[in-house]
């Protein structure tokens, strides 16, 4: 569940709690300095904001979904836990009509929490699988029209439904004392919240939902299913937004639809992407500043600079320091932001991770890691039959047969649109063919998604370079070490080499906590390999490992691309233009032209064929 | 049946402004990618400038070209000051921009002009209905749904027969591929923006004649189900938006008229819901828009 224990749990936690410390201390320290019930509500009203961002953070962070949906389930949160909490004698004034018995239950304040959590997960569920339904992934149009037609719904609903929620006039409303009596639940479930929140994004789930963040086809080819760690990471959100909304109602003592509307979820958002969305530390810090700007912008509004004894009445300020002014600052804050740093003031750096870098011990570079011995029986056999794929009218594959085995490295040559691409795409799962089928040791492998294929032995690269690039490159390489891990039962993985063995083979190690996109081309390269060879698969199929790249550069890929496949034990299938590289490489080559195998043989035997000089040459270059 | 057809001539009437909503976020989001929840803020600007022209005497006849006015000149400014910045940048960043946008502008009425709503009359004629044969119709579906037919021919003639409408297509179908070919995407989304503008400007006067008031908040409603029409078509695509925005409206006024009598509060949480299934079942929704991606 966790691929590093010290990295994975005890920082995290350390650095939850500090960063509790850090923002309690920040609200204890102002409500001493300014004395007063006023100070005391806003630093309240501040912790359990704290807590709705650290619920949203969860979600939108590790995925990259973009939800205005969580304050719709906060509203359901919040209409539960009311019901549920407040006393039958309130209930019977505001809403006496209310079916189910509902006027007389009463459970105590955490019970209705309880419940009302368990009502929202419930709730979560079915809008979870309907977003995995939709395709939801990082930047969907869908899923941001599902979870704001929740909002919507849930809005209408509590304005509409008036029997149970009182309407917009009248809602629901605590006696008068029975609301919140101490901070100390706040602080209870705020720190849990941090804990929990860091703990997923480090997490194996957490993990695998921020690969398919960065890049969902890559990550799908890695082997990763993106729609369960999705759901994971909402059910878990919504667990935390639900306690987060109950303790509001608690707080304020009332609910009404507007509660839990486009208000809040434009202060939870900027409060979100102002530190940085991507890390719970940001989150933390958008809090803290958010929370001061709109306190300085609602006192600036309302009394101007006098708020704080200074007297400049003589400059003309009016125009400026009205009411208001905090919803100018907040939609301000948000545009200002999106435009100048979007990613927010600290983008994802987050305070354990750095405190664990600082503190770690020195790590040494591990040793070489030995090729793997494959017996004869244990190889495995890929192959494709008579593979067609008619794109609209154009036919790019045309009966198109190879069969490799995870002992040979194997080339696929031809001119430019043969098909070499598309093949791949066919045998990786990216497009489903006509017609034909796709094998790899006797289990069908046609059109299954492409994360079973991976998970079956067969991983790929890609043409134009897909990596993980928020991600470092040790993490890069532990998404599909983690998938293989849980997933893959190869009889020979018991000296599979690990995270670190792989960084250092691919002659990454001096940048393993470099992020990948910080990284060259060359080494995106072979971080792509490395990344493909820990998925243990039984074939790497490169696309083009070598485009772009110098001739020097190319004939190191071959020792690369030999090396990486020997410790892993993996057959290699290899698509190239630079046919230095392909013959220095390849045990066979298959030749492609318009669609059709046209050559097979050694090296020799190909450049030989009188047909091969033709496709590449033209028809009447001499033989 | 003859209830029938009155719903269907008020849903259509209703659909008809939520279409040219739903048309003007397609024309954006054809262009650069953008959800555009701003979008609303067209009619709350429009509004308030066509309070601040009652205020002065005008007549509706004045009012209505004025509308269309404001609502491009706001339009252009808005892309000018804010979404100029944020092009290309991730879809993340663009609905989140457009949304404070929506809230900034709102939030500058309540400062300057108070959150009260304002009120102004409607024409004389919005509550009419004459009769044919045993139905009676109210001129002012009638009048929308005209008005509607014509700003939408208008926009294919634009779209098919000009340069501008070809390259806004282009861009539309590819934003770079256009750009290589020489289009000016300056002007191409300086002029989407425009045309959005006085689609959303049309469709202002005729939500102000039925509102006959304004206030800081105004633009939720519209901008609400201008997205949502542009959703339910199939973002990008501007046939889908037409359509959307009709379906939308039809969808509304026959469930009002089915729904059983507390039920009928309900009707815009129904219609939502629809939306979301429709979206869990059909994510591209209802007019697919073809794109690919090139692994």
């Amino acid at each position: 569940m966790f691929p590093n224990h010290r990295r994975d749990i005890v920082f995290p936690i350390a650095g939850s709690v500090l960063l509790f410390g850090i923002l309690v201390g920040a609200g204890l320290i102002y409500t001493a300095v300014q004395s007063g019930g006023a100070a005391d509500k806003l630093i309240t009203a501040m912790l359990i904001d704290a807590i709705m961002v650290v619920g949203l953070q969860i979600y939108i962070g590790n995925t990259g979904v973009f939800s205005f949906g969580h304050v719709g389930f906060g509203a359901i949160a919040g209409y539960t836990f009311a019901l549920f909490a407040i006393d039958p004698v309130d209930k019977l004034t505001r809403i006496p009509n209310a079916p189910f018995g509902l006027v007389d239950v009463s459970v105590g304040a955490f019970m209705a929490t309880v419940i009302a959590v368990l009502v929202t997960v419930a709730f979560a569920v079915v809008i979870g699988v309907g977003l995995a339904r939709s395709g939801a992934r990082s930047g969907a149009v869908a899923a941001t029209v599902i979870t704001l037609a929740l909002l919507f719904v849930t809005h209408e609903v509590a304005r509409g439904w008036v029997d149970v929620t009182g309407g917009d006039r009248a809602g629901l409303t605590f006696g008068i004392g029975e609301t919140l009596p101490s901070r100390m639940p706040v602080y209870l479930v705020l720190l849990a919240a941090i804990v929990i929140a860091r703990l997923f994004a480090q997490s194996r789930s957490g993990r695998l939902a921020k690969a398919s963040r960065d890049d969902d086809l890559a990550a799908r080819a890695m082997g990763v299913n993106p729609t369960v760690q999705q759901l994971a990471a909402l059910l878990i959100s919504v667990a935390v937004v639900a306690a987060a909304a109950s303790l509001r109602v608690y707080e304020v003592g009332s609910i009404l639809p507007g509660l839990f509307f486009f208000d809040y979820t434009l202060l939870t958002l900027v409060m979100l992407v102002v530190g940085g969305r991507n890390s719970v530390t940001g989150a933390m810090l958008g809090v803290g500043v958010i929370t001061a700007g709109r306190e300085l912008s609602r006192r600036l509004g309302s009394e101007g600079f006098e708020a704080f004894g200074i007297g400049l009445d003589e400059v003309p300020l009016d125009w400026i320091f009205r009411e208001g002014l905090p919803r100018v600052f907040l939609g301000l804050a948000m545009i200002g932001f999106m435009i100048w740093r979007s990613d927010g003031l600290i983008a994802d750096w987050e305070l354990d991770n750095w405190l664990f870098r600082r503190f770690r011990s020195k790590e040494s570079t591990p040793d070489v890691v030995a090729l793997m011995d494959l017996d004869d029986d244990a190889a495995a056999e890929l192959r494709a039959a008579d593979v067609t794929v008619d794109f609209g009218g154009f036919r790019a594959l045309n009966g198109a047969s190879i069969t490799a085995s995870s002992h040979e490295i194997v080339g696929l040559i031809g001119p430019n649109g043969a098909g070499k691409t598309t093949l791949v795409n066919v045998i990786t799962g990216m497009v489903e063919p006509t017609s034909g089928e796709v094998t790899m040791t006797g289990t069908d492998l046609t059109a299954a998604p492409s994360h079973t294929i991976a998970r079956a032995g067969l991983v790929r690269t890609f043409q134009n370079l897909r990596l993980f690039p928020s991600l470092t490159v040790r993490e890069n390489v532990e998404v599909p070490y983690l998938v293989a891990e849980r997933s893959i039962n190869r009889s020979d993985d018991k000296s599979r080499p690990s995270v670190d063995e792989l960084v250092a083979a691919a002659g990454l190690w001096e940048y393993r906590d470099r992020r990948a996109s910080a990284l060259d081309y060359g080494n995106s390269r072979r971080l792509e390999l490395a990344r493909a060879a820990a998925l243990q698969p039984s074939f790497l199929l490169l696309d083009e490992p070598t485009s772009g790249m110098s001739d020097t550069e190319s004939l190191e890929m071959i020792a690369q691309v030999r090396h990486m496949a020997g410790i892993v034990g993996a057959g290699v299938l290899v698509i190239d233009h630079d046919l230095a590289f392909i013959t220095g490489i390849c045990d066979r080559i298959y030749c492609l032209d318009q669609g059709a195998v046209i050559a097979v043989g050694t090296p020799a035997e190909v450049q030989a064929d009188p047909g091969v000089r033709a496709a590449y040459l033209g028809t009447n270059a001499p033989a | 049946m003859t209830e029938l057809i009155q719903n269907v001539i008020d849903g259509l009437g209703r659909g008809s402004i939520y279409s040219l909503l739903a048309l003007g976020i397609a024309v954006i989001f054809g262009v650069m990618h953008l959800l555009n929840f701003a979008h609303g803020e067209l009619i709350t600007v429009s509004g308030y400038a066509a309070y601040w022209a009652f205020s002065s005497g005008w007549s509706w006849y004045l009012v209505a070209p004025m509308v269309v006015v404001v609502s491009v000149l706001t339009s252009l400014l808005i892309e000018r000051i804010a979404f100029s910045r944020v092009r290309g940048a991730s879809d993340f960043t663009l609905v989140l921009t457009s949304f404070g946008i929506h809230f900034f502008v709102s939030a500058v009425f309540v400062m300057y002009v108070g959150a009260r709503v304002k009120t102004f009359s409607e024409p004389g004629w919005v509550f009419d209905t004459i009769s044919i044969g045993s139905i009676n119709v109210e001129i002012f579906d009638l009048v929308v749904i005209g008005v509607t037919a014509i700003a939408l021919l208008a926009t294919v003639a634009i779209l098919q027969k000009t340069m501008f409408g070809l390259a806004l297509r282009a861009s539309a179908a590819d934003f770079d591929a256009a750009r290589l070919m020489g289009i000016n995407s300056d002007r191409v989304i300086r002029g989407a923006f425009a045309l959005s503008g006085a689609l959303a400007g049309i469709a202002a006067i005729f939500w102000l004649m039925r509102a006959g008031s304004t206030a800081p908040s105004s633009g939720i409603d519209p901008m609400l189900k201008g997205v949502l029409a542009a959703l339910i078509g199939g973002l990008g695509s501007m046939r889908g938006a037409v359509i959307g925005g009709l379906s939308l409206g039809l969808a509304e006024v026959l469930l009002r008229s089915q729904l059983p009598g507390t039920a009928a509060a309900l009707t815009d949480g129904v219609v939502f819901g629809l939306i979301a299934l429709l979206f869990i079942f059909r994510p591209q929704g209802l007019v697919s828009v073809a794109h690919a991606e090139r692994v």
